[in-house]
């Protein structure tokens, strides 16, 4: 074993470029990180706009309404019906030009596609086609943020209360290895098979319509309560079913999964260790299990975060929950591209964000990762 | 032969054995023996015979599938196979008995500084506050040879030696009376075996500790054993004093053992045992070695007693 000695203006130059360094190394990775990310958004919303837009195919089909509405209200109208057939027929064609004009289907769907990508790119998510804001806008940035907080509010209790209530308990059962409680839960983890929307259709049997003590759908009585407290209270119940089945149907797969997790890595050399060493349980998980999968954990939790965004689209729907899911079912049942394309660009920046802090925040937890090596 | 009463470890009758879909695996099958204060005892045997399974039921460190688990166990005259879990873990756990693990690599925490592992058990079995612990750490780094500055390091950031040495420190830190060095070399170079093994020599003379020392490798443990006690199919089949043990080895295993050891300046070549170990799930009645010695008569399928031969302790009918 041998030990370098350095004077101490030699190890101060030495610190000073390996701080040099590390400055340039990390800025290098972060530039080539966020080229890198943006990139793949690009991509990513490219090919949204593409599927969105079915390749095109939905022109055709918004054409084929403008052709329908456009012949009805002519056929409709009393003075087309004393018209010569011919000019009828100039007249049904000059509209439908005009209509398509309006819609801007007139330009090419190459063109019409990279002029919306560079527009979605800067957020700027354009009109509706059908839906429209409760309070009557066709901004697609305004009924976006109309329904968040809704969305947020189920989604954020539901996954929140999954998430650390399955952390807790698969630490407590992967403690007690091959216990009742341990076989229960392997044995129900299939019941995750089954869609939360599946399990909201049973719920609504039973506490709405059986025993009437919850209501069907909705996110507050009609008309909504006056005073804050019983607003609060009309919300909660409301919440309480669609949020069950959202917990429902991931919980015994999410304990099982977290379970296994922790089951593989106490059996690392190092936790029998920690117990050798005669540290209290609550030390050796905290320190031995919980710390070096702190990665981990903390990948799942942001990504379920982010998850958040999309809502819970069947279930949304099934519970009547003002919520994105439910508006962006809608949206793709009406072909109203905007909405899903402005929702999955707020998505993927999201997305690429989270991955692109992760990584600093993997440096911080593990010391075994460094930035840009 | 000196009594329970003077005896730093005692063990009677100590049994492991694991549940498998085959059947039980009957890792340690009745293993007795006592160790001094200050001495240093190896455990030596092949691989599969059943020596780390032994170092976990003294440690208590048991997998899951255990299917039997029972003995006495006197440390310091108390029985520590009747503490509890919680009991065990006050005041045995690192006060008692301390371990140096086979794998110092993964025995530590890869996201903790090496520092704080080995202050660790010193905050908790002894009180301290972090930075009495960590002058505990710095004095058991100079005993060790690890540099004071390595505390701030990872595991990852030091090498297998250097690794070893802070796992040995880290054993070292509370002042146990007995450490369990499961082998502590085996993954090391041989400069660098010989450097620990130096260590521990030193360390047994200037903090009197004692050592149980499992390992297969014979030429570096024989520097270190005052005793030596060979494990074979679960059982301790000779145990005694290293002096008389190493020139003549008493049980016919023990003695191909020996013999199996390549030697320098000999034209003899090293032997080698044939056959195979027999299957821990079902071993054979009588004398476990039977179907491989080379002395074995009618008497063999009878389990043998212990006979004692000197100052040696042998489990053999051939010194009936």
């Amino acid at each position: 074993m041998s030990v370098t000695t350095h004077t101490p203006s030699e190890k101060l130059a030495i610190r000073r470029t390996s701080a040099n360094n590390t400055f340039f190394r990390v800025a290098r990775y972060v530039g080539v990180r966020l080229l890198t990310l943006f990139i793949t958004v690009v991509i990513g919303i490219y090919l949204t706009i593409m599927i969105a837009n079915m390749g095109g195919y939905v022109d055709e089909i918004i054409k084929n309404q403008i052709r329908d509405s456009v012949t009805q209200s002519v056929a409709a109208s009393p003075n087309a019906q004393q018209m010569d057939p011919e000019v009828r027929k100039k007249l049904i064609a000059d509209r439908i030009a005009l209509e398509e004009k309006r819609r801007g289907l007139d330009t090419p769907i190459a063109v019409r596609n990279a002029r919306y990508l560079v527009n979605a790119l800067q957020l700027d998510l354009g009109r509706a086609i059908n839906l429209t804001s409760d309070a009557g806008s066709k901004q697609v940035r305004l009924i976006i943020l109309e329904r968040l907080p809704a969305t947020l509010l189920l989604m954020g209790t539901s996954q929140l209360f999954l998430f650390f209530s399955s952390v807790f308990i698969a630490l407590t059962l992967s403690r007690s290895y091959g216990s009742f409680w341990d076989k229960l839960v392997i044995a129900l983890s299939p019941t995750s098979a089954v869609p939360p929307w599946f399990y909201g259709i049973f719920l609504i049997l039973i506490f709405a319509a059986g025993l009437r003590v919850l209501p069907f759908g909705g996110m507050v009585d009609s008309p909504p309560p006056p005073n804050t407290f019983d607003y609060a209270v009309s919300v909660l119940k409301h919440l309480m079913l669609p949020g069950l089945s959202l917990v429902l149907s991931s919980f015994f797969l999410s304990v099982y999964n977290y379970r296994t997790f922790f089951l593989i890595y106490s059996s690392e050399d190092y936790v029998e260790m920690a117990k050798a060493k005669g540290l209290p349980t609550r030390d050796v998980e905290r320190t031995y299990i919980l710390r070096p999968t702190l990665p981990n954990i903390i990948t799942n939790f942001s990504l379920l975060i982010i998850g958040l965004w999309t809502g819970a689209l069947f279930t949304e729907t099934v519970f009547l929950w003002p919520g994105l899911g439910r508006t962006l079912f809608q949206a793709i049942g009406l072909y109203d591209v905007p909405i899903i394309v402005g929702s999955t660009i707020i998505y993927a920046y999201m997305l690429a964000l989270t991955v692109f802090i992760l990584d600093f925040v993997y440096a911080l937890v593990d010391p075994r990762v460094k930035i840009g090596e | 032969m000196t009594t329970t009463s003077e005896k730093l470890l005692n063990i009677e009758n100590l049994v492991l054995h694991f549940k498998t879909s085959g059947g039980s695996v009957q890792a340690v099958d009745g293993v007795d023996f006592e160790l001094g204060t200050n001495r240093a005892v190896v455990i030596l045997g092949e691989s599969g015979c059943g020596k780390t399974s032994l170092s976990k039921a003294l440690l208590r460190l048991l997998p899951r599938n255990v299917d039997k688990y029972s003995g006495k166990v006197f440390l310091q005259n108390q029985d520590v196979m009747l503490l509890n879990d919680e009991e065990y873990r006050q005041n045995v756990r690192w006060v008692g008995i301390s371990l140096v693990p086979q794998a110092a690599m993964n025995a530590l925490n890869p996201v903790l500084k090496v520092g704080d592992q080995v202050a660790e058990p010193a905050m908790i079995h002894l009180g301290l506050s972090k930075a009495e612990a960590y002058g505990l750490v710095y004095k058991m780094f100079q005993h060790v040879g690890v540099p004071a500055d390595f505390v701030a390091r990872y595991p990852f950031e030091l090498s297998g030696g250097m690794r070893q040495r802070v796992a040995l420190a880290m054993a070292l830190v509370t002042s146990p009376s007995l450490i369990v060095l499961d082998e502590p070399t085996s993954a090391l170079d041989l400069l660098t075996q010989a450097n620990i093994m130096n260590v521990l020599k030193r360390i047994k003379h200037e903090l009197g500790t004692s050592f149980i020392l499992i390992t297969h490798d014979i030429a570096t443990s024989s520097e270190l054993a005052d005793e030596v006690a060979i494990m074979y199919a679960g059982q301790i089949v000779e145990n005694g004093d290293a002096k008389d043990f190493f020139p003549a080895p008493l049980h016919p295993y023990s003695q191909m053992l020996m013999a199996s050891v390549p030697r320098l300046r000999s034209d003899s070549d090293p032997m080698f045992i044939t056959g195979q170990p027999p299957s821990l799930m079902n071993p054979p009645a009588g004398c476990r070695f039977a179907a491989r010695c080379p002395f074995r008569f009618e008497k063999c399928s009878q389990e043998p007693p212990v006979f004692q031969k000197g100052n040696r302790k042998v489990k053999c009918w051939l010194y009936q």
